[in-house]
């Protein structure tokens, strides 16, 4: 059955998406920027986990272990060094320029380094849950991967809104995005937050990368699409709303699957970019971008 | 958390050692970028006073509470209860028992009343649970009986009047000895405006120090016991 | 030391860059074409096309846009048809393709001139994707290889022919980017490029001009994907690439993103450094990141940034201290404290009528108009402004004659800004009229209220930082706002701006503050010169947001002096805190509590009535601490 195998795929890449969107929203309510870098996150967890196991004969959990390690360490150092001096050192950047081009530069960096380690061509991480695709009955079938990815992602989503609603601390988080001085006022370090919230982001994105790379398989640049697709999913968002970022990105997941089933194999990311590109130029005040970041 | 949290109850019964300043800064300065909006400024706050800070609008008060508070940028010296503040650590304040009242009350607007209270308690403790259960967040939620009703709504959908209840409540959470309020009534009607001024002398009355920021200084200067007076960013008279 | 020099009826700047380039690339082009040297430095010749373009839409406007790769492609790929494919010499083609791709910019440009900057840039780092996209799998277009030419530019395919005609293309390509940069629009631009609010309430028309900005930017893309087209001979789907826009934004960005000459420079030096070294072309990405994230953190104007400030250090009077940064030239001078600013006389220049300056002829002329205080000029008529449910102005009537000073006061919230944007037009009334000297203009946005006489102060001081007093004053006398961008490449009136600027600048005594830099200033004296700025588009009406807000005692009075003369000859309106001030010279005093008119009388009035005195406590002189002083 076509339409529900397409369907189920959408859904696959889509929790993706809507994962990234999330973190892209909730990380720019708490320190006004925007992340670019996400996808990048997770083809370095794919491409890494691939190298340790297969070039150097790792087992896969410490292998998993080590990269995840190696990211949280490469985040933690980049806010520390980068992103606060950008935003709390002498060099103070305001506006735009901070917003985008520091992590659009990361992005790049990451690829610059996986092409380094890992060459050009396209690997994927050990499958975790090896094994056929599973049928759901009436010809629909999903791959196991795939339902890990899911899985994954409903369970992130769950725990984070249990978090943030039923935390002390996670009511601070909401509340750096409500209101950025009235949450120092009451002590809130919203530099912690951020550079949490980033390593955080950054750890999630290479589990996704590990999940999922057995289905499409990565290479040094799979990144950059996948950070800008999850980004303009949070832009549907206004960048502010966790929640319509998750059904934004499900949504661009499911007719990026349909696109590629129904039209054109080639042409289907190209025309989905295409209609995004639309809708954020022409009705810019349903996503809420009309406010210039500041 | 350098210090256990002990409900209050009533009047401080703390011995008082050596002197009896609870808060007391020496050569504060605060710049924004070429503008010196606060120079060199000195002054002591006792404990259990009420200190009215007055002058005209945009003279340097309300950075002069926010230079305490740690919220700008800084120099000179602060000492709460003789312990030296670290610049630029928001939460060395609160957690010492220093709030503030902010100009404009800041809530969260789309956060709940309650979920705004309770993150007073932030400077304290990260439990929610204790945050919830403690004495002071009691006494506070009790002191505002006109919230009562109110507790699950959006802090944004209030009145002036009623935000400005929240925003003292959420002060008054952390169960501070030391509350600052800048300009309480800010955009309220006098009716409002008196209300607060209750509130604001209960909580005195209940034996914490008070310190209040007031351009129009008519009723703060019924409740203060003294007055510091701040015009261009100096003390002209306290 | 005065402003920029002018030669041949020109500013120097634009005259010097483009002397350097023209000299310097024709003697490599001449030279060593054929070299390897050569072929690097006409590569990046045909990226700087693009890069100089980026400076003036990215760095000096601040119009951030990552499509730039994508209309270089549009250029080479077009001319690689038309010549490759459809056979016509390949000089040709780039004009048609320049011309036909200023259609393209216009079309997208429409459709985004509603968007603001994140939403630009937003979709516009979709384009890339896209193009790319489609390219790789467009047979027609060779797919992802590419697609061939078959005529270089310079019809022959001598090298040096290509060479110097490139050179000749920069090179114009840069006198029209700086030339327009140095002009009035390109001021316009620069303060659109700050603060989108304050320049249309300087009557700069932006929508307009960013459509214009996309649109410069777009061309010179497509004009440099041409050159390439025409002198590389190939044309691969990789020229459209985010990582080609990537290498674009380095160019830019480690060259000076303020500087064309940085901008051509810069795209000159990455080129040559990822030529000659293969370790650097093949780890370019890495490189690439950590480049620009270092250039952000440690100089933001990159190369042309360092060299500038150093050059202006060691030698500011030098000419070449303007090149490489597009700043207006100023001497900075060591900080001064509060208190007395060097400049500003005690007396104001306002009540002398011996001097002939145009703008002190219209101002004589308007004081001595008899009628002008019982003629009507602003009438608001049931003005009302809701935000969702929330209610702030209701049923707001007043008027206003052509001359006096009105004070509008009451507790903060009360809507006393709300009122002031809307008569201003920078917020739009939910019910009522605003009526301007007969002609109902409640429809009409802040830009066109500026044209017909409105002018403004803001409550926080919005001076352009980065230049001068005089161009900060300057921006309310430009006059061009129906001009087109390109009039700004042939003509400047920046100068006769400047000279009006001066004049109103001498009036308020601030003659000798002209050339310093706005963030050097005291805030005394920057609200002095939001003043002057105010004054100089000679407002008919005058709106002020609390204009003596962190002001001193001594500061007051002259300010209030200095009102009082200003009210002589045109109408004020008047937000204030200071009820002393506005008590004292107010003729008439207006009070809003709750987004109502409560009371409306003159300065007795207003202080012997009961509802003000208990609304605004501490009204009265004798209780405001220190009144009588």
């Amino acid at each position: 059955m076509k339409l529900g195998n397409l369907i189920i795929s959408g859904i696959v890449t889509g929790s993706i998406y809507a994962a990234f969107a999330a973190c892209v929203a909730l990380w720019y309510r708490v320190s006004n920027i925007l992340n670019l870098a996400v996808g990048d996150f997770a083809m370095i967890g794919a491409l890494g986990v691939d190298n340790l196991v297969r070039v150097h004969h790792w087992k896969l959990a410490p292998a998993i272990a080590a990269t995840l390690g190696a990211v949280s360490l490469g985040a933690y150092l980049y806010d520390r060094i980068v992103l606060s001096l950008a935003q709390d050192g002498r060099t103070r950047q305001e506006g735009i320029v901070v917003t985008f081009f520091f992590t659009f530069a990361l992005s790049f960096f990451l690829e610059g380094i996986a092409e380094l380690l890992y060459g050009t061509d396209v690997h994927a991480a050990p499958a975790i849950w090896n094994g056929q695709s599973l049928s759901l009955g009436g010809g629909l079938h999903v791959d196991r991967a795939g339902v890990l990815v899911v899985a994954f992602a409903a369970l992130v989503g769950v725990a984070s809104v249990l978090v943030l609603r039923g935390t002390l601390q996670g009511k601070a988080v909401e509340a750096c995005g409500e209101n950025f001085f009235g949450a120092r006022i009451v002590g809130i370090d919203n530099r912690k937050y951020r550079r949490l919230l980033f390593i955080l982001s950054a750890l999630l994105a290479c589990v996704f990368g590990i999940l999922e790379s057995p289905i499409t398989g990565y290479t040094y640049d799979s990144g950059a699409a996948i950070s800008l697709t999850g980004f303009i999913a949070a832009a549907f968002a206004g960048f502010q709303k966790p929640g319509k970022a998750v059904v934004a990105g499900l949504s661009i997941g499911i007719i990026e699957a349909l696109l590629g089933g129904y039209v054109s194999a080639n042409y289907a990311d190209t025309i989905l970019y295409a209609l995004l590109a639309a809708a954020v130029l022409i009705r810019p005040g349903a996503m809420g971008l009309d406010i210039v970041p500041e | 958390m350098p210090r256990s949290w002990t409900p209050r109850a009533g009047a401080s019964a703390e011995p008082v050692g050596e002197s009896a300043s609870a808060l007391a800064i020496s050569n504060l300065s605060v710049t924004y970028g070429r503008v010196a909006a606060v120079h060199d400024v000195s002054f002591e706050v006792a404990e259990g006073d009420c200190v009215a800070l007055i002058g005209p609008n945009g003279n340097g008060k309300s950075s002069i509470v926010m230079g305490i508070a740690g919220l700008v940028h800084r120099r000179g010296r602060v000492e709460i209860f003789g312990r030296p503040a670290p610049a630029g650590d928001v939460s060395f304040m609160p957690r010492h028992g220093f709030t503030l009242v902010p100009e404009r009350r800041q809530l969260y607007p789309q956060l709940s009343v309650a979920d705004n209270i309770v993150l007073g308690c932030f400077g304290r403790t990260r439990s929610l649970r204790r945050a919830r259960a403690s004495e002071a967040h009691r006494q506070a939620l009790e002191l505002f009986p006109e919230l009562s009703g109110r507790m699950a709504q959006k802090a944004g959908t209030l009145s002036g009047g009623e935000q400005q209840m929240v925003a003292i409540a959420r002060g008054l959470a952390a169960d501070p000895r030391i509350l600052a309020v800048d300009e309480p009534c800010l955009g309220l009607a006098e009716t409002v405006s008196r209300r607060v001024y209750e509130v604001l002398r209960r909580i005195h009355e209940s034996g914490r120090t008070l310190l209040i920021v007031e351009e129009s200084p008519k009723r703060a200067l019924q409740l203060a016991d003294r007055q510091v007076e701040v015009r261009n960013g100096v003390v002209v008279r306290a | 030391m005065s402003g920029r020099r002018r030669w041949l009826g020109t500013d120097r700047g634009p005259l010097l860059s483009t002397a350097f380039v023209l000299v310097a690339g024709l003697i490599i082009a001449g030279g060593s074409a054929n070299s390897y040297f050569g072929s690097v430095v006409i590569l990046a010749l045909t990226y700087a096309i693009v890069t100089a373009g980026m400076a003036v839409q990215i760095g000096f406007s601040q119009q951030v846009v990552f499509s730039q790769s994508v209309f270089m492609g549009l250029g080479a790929y077009g001319v690689a048809v038309l010549n490759g494919k459809v056979g016509w010499p390949s000089l040709l083609a780039l004009v048609v393709i320049t011309i036909a791709s200023g259609g393209v910019a216009w079309v997208i440009g429409k459709a985004v001139s509603g968007a603001s900057g994140l939403a630009l840039a937003v979709a516009t780092l979709m384009f890339p994707l896209i193009a790319f996209g489609y390219l790789s799998y467009a047979n027609w277009l060779g797919g992802s290889i590419g697609l061939p030419l078959t005529g270089t530019l310079w019809p022959g395919g001598s090298a040096t022919a290509n060479g110097i005609l490139t050179v000749v293309i920069v090179a114009a390509v840069v006198f029209a980017t700086t030339r327009l940069v140095a002009s009035d629009i390109g001021l316009e631009m620069y303060t659109l490029g700050v603060s989108e609010n304050t320049a249309q309430a300087m009557g700069v028309r932006t929508s307009r001009r960013r459509l214009e900005l996309f649109i410069l930017g777009s061309v010179l893309a497509t004009l440099g994907g041409a050159v390439y087209a025409g002198t590389q001979l190939f044309v691969p789907p990789t020229l459209v690439q985010a990582t080609a826009e990537l290498s674009l934004l380095i160019m830019l960005f480690v060259g000076g993103r303020r500087s064309v000459l940085g901008a051509v420079l810069g795209a000159v030096g990455i080129q040559y450094f990822t030529g000659i070294s293969n370790t650097i072309s093949v780890h370019i990405l890495l490189i690439e990141g950590v480049l620009i994230t270092v250039v952000l953190l440690i100089e933001p104007d990159g190369v042309a940034g360092i060299v500038s400030s150093l050059w202006r250090r060691a030698a500011p009077r030098l000419p070449f201290a303007e090149l490489v940064a597009t700043d207006a030239a100023y001497v900075p001078t060591p900080g001064l404290g509060q208190g007395e600013e060097a400049g500003i006389s005690g007396e104001l220049a306002v009540a002398e009528e011996t001097q002939t300056s145009a703008f002190r002829r219209h101002f004589a002329a308007r004081r001595a108009d008899e009628a002008a205080a019982t003629t009507t000029l602003l009438e608001v008529r049931g003005v009302a402004k809701e935000y969702g449910g929330l209610v702030v102005l209701r049923d707001i009537d007043l008027t206003l004659p052509e001359r006096g000073i009105f004070g509008l006061c009451g507790p903060n919230g009360a809507g006393k800004s709300t009122l002031l944007g809307i008569v201003g037009g920078s917020i739009r009334p939910s019910a009522g009229t605003v009526i301007l000297a007969g002609e109902d203009i409640t429809a009409l946005p802040a830009a066109e209220r500026f044209d017909r006489g409105v002018s403004r102060t803001f409550q926080a001081v919005r001076l352009i930082r980065g230049r001068t007093v005089l161009d900060n004053v300057a921006v309310a006398c430009l006059r061009s706002q129906r001009s087109s961008l390109l009039r700004g490449i042939v003509i400047s009136r920046l100068p006769r701006a400047r000279a009006d600027a001066m004049e109103a600048l001498e009036y308020l005594g601030l003659g000798e503050l002209a050339h310093r830099e706005v963030g050097s200033l005291t805030l005394e004296t920057q609200r002095m010169v939001e003043l002057a700025r105010a004054m100089a588009s000679r407002p008919s009406l005058l709106l002020l947001d609390e204009p003596a807000s962190g002001l001193s005692e001594i500061q007051r009075e002259r300010l209030r002096e200095l009102l009082r003369a200003i009210g002589e000859v045109t109408c004020v309106l008047l937000v204030e805190h200071d009820l002393d001030l506005i008590a004292a010279i107010a003729e008439r005093i207006l009070v809003l509590e709750s987004g109502a008119l409560v009371f409306t009388g003159t300065g007795e009035e207003f202080r012997s009535s009961e509802l003000v005195n208990s609304l605004l406590i501490g009204a009265s002189p004798t209780t405001t601490p220190g009144g009588e002083q």
